[in-house]
Order: C-alpha cells, then sequence, then structure tokens
C-alpha cells in the first residue's frame, strides 16, 4: 500500500477532486442535510449555474421557496418534489427538481436540472389551443355578424315592403278605373318598376338568405307536375304578351310523386323560365324533366330549360351564374333584371345536391340544366302508371276572375292604407268584409260571428297575429267550431316567419305587398265548398231525411265539407294512414245519416289508402267535392 | 416585516407570468412562453408605512389533465385569478379554479384581473356577467401587462385586502 502510494503520489488526490467534481459534472448540486433546519452542506463542486458560493451551508427553504412546501412534508428522508423555474446566474430559466435521499443515515438533497427544452412540447400545444380558440372567437364574430345582417334585411324587408305594398296595390286599383290613355300609360310605368323594385328586393333577400345559410330545404311530398305547372302559371302572362309558346316535356319512367322542397324547386324553374322569355323575342320556351343521364339513382333527376333565344357566347357561359353577371353589361339596360336570380338558382341547386350549368348557341338559343336529388318515397314504384311520358301545351286556369260571391271575410290590419287596398281588391268580387283594426277586435268578431276566411296582418298593437290566430283556434276548439282559414298577411319575408305562423295556426301567409290576383287566387281556394248562391236545379243532389235527424244532419254534413281540406293535405304530404282513417270514419256513419253515398265514397277511399293509389284518391275526392256540393235535404216527417 | 405568500392562478396562455414580470421587473415581453411547474419571485414594498414582501408564485397555467396543484396554494394569503378578456372559455377555467381553490383553502382574498385590455375590441364576454360576478362579490380588475394598466393595483390591493383580513382576524382573536 505504502509502496502503491510512494509510486503513484498523485493518484489519491486526484481521485478525490474527482469525486469532489462529480456532482457538478452531472449537472446536480448535492448538499448534506444537517442539524433542526433545512440547511444544506454543499456536497463536492456546485454547478456554475447555481450561483452558489463553494462550500458555505445554504438555508435551503430560504434559497428555493418551493422547497418549503416540500421539505417539511417528508415523513422520511426520500421523495422527489414539484417541478418549478428558477432563473439561473445567466438570467436562463431552468426547470428544476429536487430529491430526497437518505444514505448511512445521512440526509442528502440533490438539485437537478431538467432539460432545457422541457417547455416546448406543451408550449406548441398550448398555442395550437390559443390559435384555436382565437379562430371559434372569429367564427362567433361573423356568426353574430351574418345575425345583425340577416335581422338588418329583415327590418329592411319589412320597412321597405309595406309602403311598396301600398305603392303597387293603389297603382293597381287605379288601373281598373277609367283613365285616359296618357293616364293609363303612367299608371303602367309605375306598376312596371313598382314591380321591378319589388322583384329586386326580393332576390337581395333571397340571396342574403342563402349566401348566410338561413335557407333549410324542405322534405315533403310533391307532385312534379302541379310543381312544374305552378311555375309556368307564374311566367305565363309574359311569355303570352311577347307570343312564345310554353311546353313541358317529362320523360317516360320519371316518378312525379316525390319528396323535396316544392316551393325552392319552383323557384329555380321561375327564375330559369324567366330568364329565358327574357332573352327569347320568337318561338318559346320548354321544360324538360329526365332521369340524370349521369347518376341512375331513383330520384335524382336532370331538369332542363329550353329556350329558342338569343343565346350567350361561349366565353360568358361560366360566369353567368355569378352575383350581378349577365352575358354582356348593355343587356342589363336592355333586359332589365337583377341579375340575382341565376346565381340564387345556382345555390339552390347546390343544396339539392346538384350542379347547374348551361348549354347554349348564338343565335339559336340556349338550354339550362340543373340536376337534383329528389326523394321516391317508399312503397311508390321509381315508375309507374302515374310516369306516362307527357308534352302537352300549358294553359294554366285562372283564377282571377272567379267571383267570391257570399264569401265571409274577416280582415285584421291596423293600417289604414292596407285596408283600404284589400277592400279595392275586393270590391265587386261579392264577398262580405268585417273590418277589425287590431288582433284583439278581430278576436271579438271572430267570438261573435262566423267567416270563410280570416286575412290577419301579422304586427299590430293591442294584439298580434300571432296571439290572435292563437285565440281564434283556441274558441274554434272550446266551441267546437270547424277550422276556419287563417291568412296571414306580412312583410317579412322571412322563412322562419312562416314557421312561426304555422306553429300559431296560420293556414297559409301571404306575403306583402300583395297583388290583387295573389289575393283572389288565395280566397278562391278557401270558398265555401257549399255554393252561397242557389246552383242550378240540375246539379242538385236531393236527399230525403227523417225529420227528426233535422238538428244534427247539417252540422254532420259540415264536418264532412270541412274534412275535405285534410284529405287534401294528407293527399299532399303521402300520409294514407290519415285518408284511410278518415275514410273509414265516414264509411261507418254516412248511411247512418242517411247518406249512402258518402258510406260508398268512404269505403273507396279507405280501400284507395290502403294500397296507396293516389290517383284514385284524387278522384274520390273530387266526386266528394262535388257530392257535398251539392247535395240538399229535404226533411220527411217520422 | 409583513411576509405573504399570493398565487396567481388561471388558464395556460392568460398572462400570469407577463403580470409578475411587469410588477415586479417593470419589464414586458410580446414573446409566448409557457409557466414550467412554479416560478417564485419575490418583491418587496413599502404600504402604509410598513414594509411588506410578496413572495409571488407564478403558476403554471392550468390546462386539461393538468389542473393546478392545489397542495402549492396551500398557504397562500390571498390570489390573483388571471384570465384573457379575448378568450371567452378562460373565465371558466377561472371561475373553476377558484371554486376548488375556495374547497382548498378557505374565504381568502382574491381579484379576478381580466388582462389583454389593450385588446379590448377583442373582447367578447357581455357586461351583464361581470355585473353578475360583482353582485357575488367578487373584485374585478382590467389589466394590461403589456402597458402596465391596473398591474400595480392589482398587486397591492390584493395585498391591502390580505392584510386587511389578517387585521379582522387579529379582531377576532
Amino acid at each position: 500500500m505504502t509502496t502503491t502510494m510512494m509510486t503513484n503520489p498523485g493518484g489519491d488526490a486526484a481521485r478525490t477532486l474527482a469525486l469532489a467534481n462529480l456532482p457538478a459534472a452531472l449537472d446536480l448540486a448535492v448538499f448534506e442535510v444537517t442539524g433542526p433546519g433545512f440547511v444544506g452542506h454543499p456536497v463536492g463542486a456546485l454547478p456554475a449555474w447555481l450561483g452558489l458560493p463553494a462550500g458555505i451551508p445554504v438555508d435551503l427553504c430560504d434559497q428555493y421557496p418551493m422547497l418549503e412546501l416540500f421539505l417539511p412534508g417528508l415523513d422520511v428522508w426520500e421523495g422527489e418534489s414539484d417541478v418549478w423555474t428558477e432563473t439561473d446566474s445567466t438570467g436562463q430559466d431552468r426547470y428544476l427538481q429536487a430529491v430526497a435521499a437518505l444514505s448511512e443515515g445521512r440526509r442528502f438533497l440533490v438539485l437537478k436540472s431538467l432539460p432545457a427544452d422541457l417547455h416546448r412540447l406543451q408550449q406548441s400545444d398550448h398555442d395550437v389551443q390559443i390559435q384555436k380558440e382565437k379562430i371559434e372567437r372569429l367564427s362567433r364574430e361573423l356568426e353574430r355578424a351574418t345575425q345583425a345582417k340577416s335581422d338588418f334585411l329583415a327590418r329592411m324587408s319589412h320597412e321597405i315592403r309595406t309602403p311598396l305594398n301600398a305603392i303597387i296595390g293603389m297603382a293597381d286599383v287605379l288601373s281598373a278605373t277609367d283613365l285616359t290613355a296618357e293616364q293609363k300609360r303612367c299608371v303602367e310605368v309605375s306598376q312596371r318598376n313598382g314591380v321591378a323594385l319589388l322583384e329586386l328586393i326580393n332576390d337581395i333577400l333571397d340571396l342574403a338568405k342563402v349566401e348566410s345559410g338561413k335557407v333549410e330545404l324542405e322534405q315533403v311530398g310533391l307532385d312534379l307536375r302541379d310543381v312544374i305547372a305552378r311555375a309556368l302559371e307564374v311566367v305565363e302572362l309574359r311569355a303570352t304578351r311577347k307570343g312564345l309558346w310554353l311546353r313541358r316535356n317529362i320523360a317516360d319512367g320519371v316518378p312525379v310523386h316525390l319528396q323535396g322542397d316544392p316551393n325552392r324547386l319552383r323557384q329555380i324553374l321561375i327564375n330559369l323560365l324567366g330568364n329565358s322569355i327574357k332573352f327569347t323575342h320568337q318561338g318559346g320556351i320548354e321544360i324538360l324533366v329526365e332521369q340524370d343521364p349521369a347518376d341512375r339513382t331513383p330520384g335524382r333527376l336532370r331538369f332542363g330549360v329550353r329556350d329558342t333565344g338569343i343565346g350567350i357566347p361561349p366565353e360568358k357561359l361560366d360566369s353567368v351564374f355569378e352575383n350581378f353577371t349577365q352575358a354582356d353589361t348593355s343587356t342589363t339596360r336592355q333586359y332589365g333584371g337583377t341579375g340575382l336570380g341565376l346565381s340564387i338558382s345556382r345555390q339552390l341547386v347546390e343544396l339539392m345536391g346538384g350542379r347547374i350549368w348551361v348549354e347554349s348557341t348564338v343565335g339559336q338559343g340556349s338550354t339550362f340544366y340543373f340536376t337534383a336529388n329528389l326523394v321516391v318515397p317508399e312503397g311508390l314504384p321509381a315508375s309507374g302508371p302515374d310516369a306516362v311520358a307527357e308534352q302537352q301545351p300549358v294553359a294554366p286556369p285562372s283564377v282571377t276572375s272567379q267571383p267570391l260571391t257570399g264569401m265571409r271575410i274577416l280582415m285584421a290590419d291596423d293600417s289604414e292604407d292596407n285596408r283600404f287596398l284589400i277592400l279595392s281588391y275586393l270590391k265587386r268580387r261579392g264577398c262580405v268584409i268585417d273590418i277589425a283594426e287590431n288582433g284583439a277586435e278581430a278576436v271579438e268578431l271572430f267570438r261573435r260571428n262566423s267567416y270563410d276566411a280570416v286575412l290577419m296582418d301579422v304586427e299590430m298593437p293591442v294584439m298580434d297575429g300571432f296571439m290572435a290566430t292563437r285565440e281564434i283556434r283556441s274558441l274554434e276548439k272550446a266551441e267546437n267550431r270547424k277550422a276556419t282559414p287563417v291568412l296571414a298577411l306580412t312583410a317579412h319575408a322571412f322563412a322562419d316567419m312562416a314557421q312561426r305562423g304555422a306553429n300559431s295556426g296560420f293556414t297559409e301567409t301571404l306575403t306583402k305587398p300583395i297583388r290583387n290576383t295573389t289575393l283572389l287566387e288565395a280566397l278562391a281556394r278557401y270558398a265555401p265548398a257549399e255554393p252561397q248562391m242557389p246552383p242550378p236545379a240540375q246539379d242538385k243532389i236531393l236527399v230525403t231525411i227523417d225529420e227528426d235527424m233535422a238538428d244534427v244532419v247539417p252540422g254532420y254534413l259540415d264536418k264532412r265539407r270541412a274534412e275535405v281540406s285534410l284529405y287534401r293535405q294528407a293527399l299532399a304530404t303521402g300520409d294514407f294512414s290519415a285518408i284511410r282513417n278518415l275514410g273509414h270514419k265516414m264509411k261507418g256513419t254516412g248511411s247512418g245519416y242517411g247518406f249512402e253515398e258518402l258510406t260508398a265514397l268512404g269505403a273507396a277511399l279507405e280501400k284507395a289508402a290502403a294500397s296507396q293509389q293516389s290517383e284514385e284518391i284524387a278522384v274520390k275526392l273530387d266526386e266528394l267535392t262535388r257530392y257535398l256540393g251539392s247535395v240538399e235535404l229535404e226533411y220527411r216527417k217520422a | 416585516m409583513l411576509k405573504k405568500k399570493i398565487c396567481l392562478l388561471g388558464s395556460f396562455g392568460v398572462g400570469k407570468t407577463s403580470l409578475v414580470a411587469r410588477f415586479v421587473h417593470s419589464m414586458f415581453s410580446d414573446k409566448y412562453h409557457t409557466t414550467v411547474g412554479v416560478k417564485i419571485d419575490k418583491k418587496t414594498f413599502p404600504l402604509n408605512g410598513e414594509e411588506v414582501t410578496l413572495m409571488i408564485w407564478d403558476m403554471a397555467g392550468e390546462e386539461d389533465g393538468a389542473p393546478v396543484k392545489l397542495n402549492q396554494v396551500r398557504d397562500a394569503a390571498g390570489y390573483l385569478l388571471v384570465m384573457d378578456g379575448t378568450r371567452s372559455k378562460t373565465l371558466e377555467v377561472a371561475r373553476s379554479i377558484q371554486q376548488r381553490v375556495e374547497n382548498e383553502i378557505g374565504n381568502q382574498p382574491f381579484i379576478l384581473l381580466v388582462n389583454k385590455v389593450d385588446l379590448r375590441s377583442e373582447w367578447e364576454i357581455p357586461e351583464a356577467t361581470w355585473d353578475e360576478l360583482r353582485a357575488a362579490g367578487w373584485t374585478i380588475l382590467e389589466t394590461s401587462a403589456k402597458t402596465g394598466d391596473h398591474v400595480e393595483e392589482a398587486f397591492l390591493g390584493l395585498t391591502t385586502r390580505i392584510i386587511q383580513a389578517g387585521d379582522d382576524d387579529d379582531d377576532d382573536d
């Protein structure tokens, strides 16, 4: 040993020095803790970053307050502290952790420095989270702004439509009076521009709704022929004035009873038809419907609106579907229109899962195509007896000349202008009108009288149209009165208005400004089934019943008459079980009241509903309507 | 000399460390640097003629899966709850922390700091929410570590309330 020591005189000293420097080399600070407090005596060299003088005892808790939590809490001198951050002697943050270790009864405390990139992962996670929250906030802000815009539009829509209602309506009224040629021309200019302004407002509102995602498509039963006929009705007058023919062509095998949004489908067709009429000066326009050649899924249809118009140059074909775009900037001046119709159509078509495009040859005409996903209801064949190929010119019936003789109407509107306008429209139509200036008055009049229809303004003082209609509905229920059609008149064009109206019990909602023809058509739909004027004698069906039934039979017939609209609604929505129930009930009661015919019709309707024969149901309903309209009672003594 | 421990608590990224840096070192950096564990700073200042040393525990922000360590709050005399006015979620975190801390250490004084008032145009919390919190007895200060707005008031205000609460305790004794 001595020899060894002699031969290697610096060995132990070097080893001792190495051991003394080891903790610092390992980036550790080691203290031995002695005595009652937490005074630490450095063991060996301390890492330079600690910034503590070597060899001098340190009050650990005073130096590192984090240890105040850790050290007094130790039951035995063993364990790890929480991590904490300490700024080192160079100003850098270090992540430290203390380890208490017991060795041969001696208490040691080791401070270790954790990797400097410890925070990185956490930091990037936080950065991502903060960005995400920021995006969410911006999206909420955007949503609020969109909502504000939408509310503003709804408000403006109301504010603009109400006076426009009066302007266009008065022009209509004026045009029906005796006018000189010059006066007539002035009125026409006023009417035409009023209508143009209204179209522009409607288009802007529609576009705003579609763009803000406020349009939700309905999914209800629809008859394709009906949708097309009603679209053609709207443009028929314009086509006739230009001497253009209108045709529809539904290909063989295309199902006509479908589910989808009939109103939006009609809106697209009207836009395309209107566009075609505008740019066609001779010939005509044809609506084509066929299975989408590119997609054989049942209900996937391709619609075409083909015209013999001026056509569109190839370089403009793509841009015609953009906002405020017509093929030529001079076109707007020449042809008018807002340039929004095709853009709205494109967005609606996309909502229906389809696409829209145009094929055109300058000088020969254009065909606007669009595809849409409609649903073929279960239980109905994809194609069937109702799906025969049709090609026919269209001559929609006109109802505007229909008298409303004897029809009893209750009108509630707080605006004197509007009341005057509607009275002007209905003048000489033979109907009887009671007037209320607010909802409360309307309810009171309704309580005392019975009406064939109610025209209900929505925004009124004292009691609004929603509340008044709810009161009317509960009154009907309480007094077991049949449901009276309530037609809401509103200048709010937004869809939720219709929804709120439906919830309140509106039968349908008419948007102001209301045109003469629209109002008359709507009222004609609710003109009483039994003629108010005696029908021609040959149409009467005389039924003799026992005199002791005289108190109940008229009420029974009234109920059946009221049920006709329920049948028709059920047929429109494909609710065959409702039709079956109604038919079954009528079958069971008709002959008991003396009406064999009603029992027979009830049975026929029940049977047709059981096998979901829509056509047959429609035929039987027409028979039922005719019968109920013609039946006349004669009493025989018991 | 009085020595008091206070904690800064809240969601991550709301500006707790920046508030401490502004108060203790009169410094501000726009760069976000997440706090690991806890960082303890000390500041001594006179208050009402008495020297006070605040031990300021700037605690790592709460995040999903890493709640505030309540053992570190245990002997705090009061706390600053910090939220970011531009992030409504951080108010929910602050409310939740306050509940847990109160369960842990009782009714110690605290102030809610709605930080980043320099970005007030981006705040989205409705006025009614502040009214509701004030009605529940909360003290709320709108701060900005960036501009220094109300930062001193926040720390001195909390300290004053801590001392006040201590005096009340003495009165009770």
